[in-house]
């Protein structure tokens, strides 16, 4: 195995150069070593310049996603090794605007995340002293999974739908959305329902089922879409022939 | 004065992870203006680690669970050395503060009836801890997250409660003795920003980063901790660190990441080279009664706890650290210096990825270990800092000289004594984190005039800050950083001793010279050299008040462990060691009587147990004083009393 790889990562310093270039740097190829440690090795020894973000290195806060070889990854759990013999090209996650080096604007999707309202919405609340609303095992299971979401952004990077139309509201929020309308202890379906079935809701998916294949808490965006279309289908249906009908 | 961007806000929150954001709901909620300044992105803050769960004795597992039953085990994982009103508050409130969570949205593994579910925990007499797999420090975020954008949405974007994401807190500036404001400037372009405020609570988390080895994210550089102090504010207990005694120790470049308690509280057991599971030869004397002698028993425990002792790899975290630095220096370690912590031959794969499916991952993913089927290589690695900001137990105002600030989660000391039982710390932060927004607003309502910010120290502030970009053929921050770390690590670590603290005191005044000397050149936007050239300020600050304590502290306890002084002494049970800075900047450090305990608080243990902890004095006096009060030292608690 050669003791070295190429990383060719993308630079982008807006006070100098108006497009991303690439820099090539050489580091230590370790078994045991993710492309964030071939980044983190750039920046302590060959390049303090390089700016990228990432937190906790073990795959729960969802800050270091980049491009590898043109593919959306946390770049804590991407091994260098796998890119052997090299080179390997290291980009910002696509479909945002770049800030510098790898860090892209996030700030569109906090605006979807609110949208799609993900907190507990009930006719009426309970006082906090009577302790919990009651859920089973079984309905907890019901959401649990698009509960996972880590907010890294992997499936929008990876998303052509987003790509194209950024109106488009997205994987991570429409799975957040469903995160809240499957929960037992929640009342809030209909309310989402106005968001999630416009043009850029649900509807704007067309099932490429990238988000799905990025996403690295198996949180499935794309179960979740498809799923909520259903609803959203039945509801409309229903509001069709039954246009008296609350809902 | 420099131009730069200004803002207003009745309450400024300095730090977004748990307290941080329960602070400032709180103090929104009392319709306060509220900002929330974060280091991070929005969401991402050192809370998401958490794995294990939040403490709280809502008896939803065993109904023999109750907040005096916690308050006890928090004291004694402490050892006695906790502000005790905090220890009572926390014990009291936490069930409380989960419940709320719920109501804003958080999930919680359940129980077959519905109820949220709780867990074994190192320390934790009953199953106490709420959680969802080993993620709850995720949900929890994520939750309080939501709910700010939550209230945003009824501010209807009046701007009553922003969050100022990816921006650092240089500077806190005050008018006279009370809080002006705060300067900070955004990560993304190196643009400074004034907010003026009467009231700042600090929420920023730890200071692991001045440690080689540690479970702690990039952000855990003591800010919080220096800012307080040079606004005049004291620091009690730096000394006390822990250790967890689980962090990876291979391969090298995940070391010291987090391996949760979970593990040994749903059956995981430690061993060393020999095959050996060691923990037996390391319960201490005060723990004796607690737990089991024989591997029969504590097997027999996770099964029938009410009559069996625990297992004694479930002893407080400090035990634990210890018990495994001395296998490994006596030979007895893995090949990688660490110990082996065994599920696989215990647990059926099944149960391990249905109850670890984090850690299987982290394993699988990190180390290419299969956690059904081997063992996994651990060691200590640095995790919490027990010592923070002197505060308020009631209000979480913080003590010294300053008026207006308050401080929560782990950048406040006191909580949790000595040493912190797991599980304590995302109960802490919803506890305190409240408080600290409440009664932050509460000083807002009763302030006569607002306080201003003088335009001197802004821009000295200012100035300040952007010396290392200006200085040309500096040294590098990242060099120095990994000497402070080395220092730090060597001399300031697990194991203590007068020499190598005298000595780390010397290379301390060396590291602040030179941090006053480096260069961070590639200009003001997201220059990551320039972000740590200015955390490295506060890195050496909050270190040397570590130092200090540490060598002070002639004792051992919890998170501080002396060679030269192997035992708890009773008499510095009674002793707070509390840090400030003086004019010159440079570190005072003077002996506090710890907060006496309350009778009715004292008549929760047994008379036995109290005399582990303190002197004939303190003994002497307690028997009078139980004359008069209606607490019984020398009874057991009732549960359920």
């Amino acid at each position: 195995m050669p003791e070295e790889i190429t990383l060719q990562v993308a630079r982008y310093r807006p006070e100098q150069e108006d497009r991303p270039t690439f820099d090539e740097y050489k580091v230590p190829l370790r078994k045991d070593w993710a492309v964030l440690d071939g980044l983190n090795y750039i920046k302590d020894e060959l390049d303090g310049t390089l700016s990228y973000r990432w937190s906790c290195r073990m795959g729960i806060c969802g800050s270091c996603g980049a491009r590898v070889n043109g593919e959306p990854k946390l770049t804590c759990g991407t091994f260098l090794t796998d890119y052997a013999p090299g080179p390997v090209r290291i980009e910002p996650l696509a479909n945002f605007p770049i800030i510098r080096d790898l860090v892209v604007d996030l700030t569109d999707f906090l605006v979807k995340l609110g949208a799609v309202q993900p907190w507990l919405i009930r006719d009426e609340d309970k006082p906090v002293e009577e302790g919990e609303y009651l859920q089973t095992p079984a309905e907890l299971d019901e959401y649990k999974q698009f509960s996972m979401c880590i907010n890294c952004m992997l499936c929008y990077s990876a998303c052509p739908v987003y790509g194209l139309d950024d109106k488009f509201l997205g994987p991570a929020a429409i799975a957040l959305a469903q995160r809240y309308n499957l929960d037992s202890r929640d009342e809030g379906a209909d309310r989402r329902l106005t968001v999630l079935s416009q043009p850029e809701g649900v509807w704007g998916c067309t099932f490429v089922g990238e988000c799905s294949r990025a996403c690295p808490k198996g949180v499935d965006p794309a179960g979740a879409i498809q799923r909520y279309k259903l609803t959203a289908a039945t509801a409309a249906v229903k509001k069709l022939l039954m246009p008296w009908g609350q809902r | 004065m420099t131009e730069l961007e200004k803002h207003s806000y009745d309450v400024v929150v300095i730090g977004a992870g748990g307290a941080g954001l329960r602070a400032a709901i709180e103090a929104r909620l009392a319709g306060k203006k509220t900002a929330i300044i974060s280091k991070s992105l929005f969401g991402k803050a050192h809370t998401v680690m958490a794995e294990g769960g939040a403490a709280a004795a809502m008896g939803n597992v065993n109904s023999k669970d109750n907040w005096m039953v916690h308050f006890r085990d928090t004291m004694r994982g402490g050892k006695f050395l906790n502000n005790f009103r905090m220890a009572e508050l926390h014990a009291k409130e936490a069930p409380d503060r989960v419940w709320e969570l719920e109501t804003y949205g958080a999930l919680f593994d359940r129980t077959p009836d519905g109820r949220i579910s709780q867990r074994n925990f190192g320390g934790h007499e009953y199953p106490r801890l709420a959680h969802v797999g080993d993620r709850t420090g995720l949900e929890l975020i994520r939750t309080l997250q939501q709910k700010i954008v939550s209230l945003q949405q009824e501010d209807g974007g009046d701007d009553r409660l922003r969050v100022f994401a990816e921006c650092t807190v240089t500077d806190l500036l005050l008018d006279g003795s009370r809080i002006a404001g705060a300067v900070g400037y955004y990560r993304e372009t190196g643009e400074f920003v004034l907010f003026e405020t009467p009231a700042i609570v600090l929420a920023t988390g730890g200071v692991g980063k001045s440690y080689k080895v540690t479970s702690n994210s990039w952000e855990y550089t003591g800010d919080g901790h220096a800012l307080a102090l040079r606004a005049g504010a004291t620091l009690i207990n730096m000394e006390f660190l822990q250790f967890h005694p689980t962090g990876m120790v291979w391969p090298p470049s995940v070391k010291g990441i987090l391996v949760t308690e979970s593990v040994r509280g749903d059956g995981g057991v430690l061993k060393n080279s020999d095959g050996k599971r060691f923990m037996f030869d390391y319960v201490p004397d005060v723990f004796r009664k607690q737990y089991a002698e024989t591997e029969e028993e504590a097997d027999r425990w996770y099964t029938d706890p009410d009559n069996n002792r625990r297992p004694p790899e479930l002893l407080p975290r400090d035990e634990v650290a210890r018990a495994i630095n001395a296998e490994v220096k006596a030979g007895r370690g893995t090949p990688a210096g660490g110990v082996y912590l065994d599920i696989a031959s215990r647990r059926p794969a099944e149960y391990i990825l249905k109850r670890l499916p984090s850690m299987y991952h982290q394993f699988k993913e990190l180390a290419d270990v299969d956690i059904t089927e081997a063992p996994m290589e651990i060691g200590p690695t640095c995790h919490y800092v027990m010592g923070g900001v002197e505060v308020d137990p009631d209000t979480a105002a913080a003590g010294g000289t300053v008026e207006g600030l308050f401080a929560a989660g782990e950048v406040s000391g006191g909580m949790h004594g000595s040493n912190r039982l797991g599980g304590n710390s995302l109960s802490d932060l919803l506890v305190f984190g409240k408080r600290a927004g409440e009664y932050a607003a509460l000083y807002v309502d009763r302030l006569g005039s607002r306080p201003a910010a003088p335009a001197a120290a802004v821009d000295a502030a200012v100035e300040a800050a952007l010396a290392p970009l200006v200085r040309e053929n500096g040294e590098n921050p990242f060099d120095v950083w990994s000497d402070l770390q080395q220092v730090m690590q060597d001399l300031v670590g697990i194991i203590r001793r007068k020499s190598e603290l005298e000595e780390s005191l010397k290379l301390l005044v060396d590291l602040k010279e030179r941090i006053g000397k480096v260069s961070a050149p590639g200009g003001r936007r997201f220059n990551p050299g320039w972000h740590l050239a200015i955390d490295l300020r506060n890195m050496v600050l909050v270190s040397e008040c570590t130092a200090r304590a540490a060598l002070e502290r002639e004792e051992s306890r919890g998170g501080h462990t002396r060679e030269d002084f192997p035992q708890m002494d009773a008499k510095w049970r009674q002793v707070n060691l509390v840090c400030s800075v003086g004019q010159a900047g440079e570190v005072e450090l003077v002996r506090k009587p710890v907060p006496t305990i309350r009778p009715e608080l004292l008549a929760l243990f047994e008379l036995s147990e109290l005399k582990k902890y303190m002197t004939d004095e303190e003994l002497a006096m307690l028997g009078d004083a139980s004359a008069e009060s209606t607490g019984r030292p020398g009874q057991p608690a009732k549960d359920g009393e």
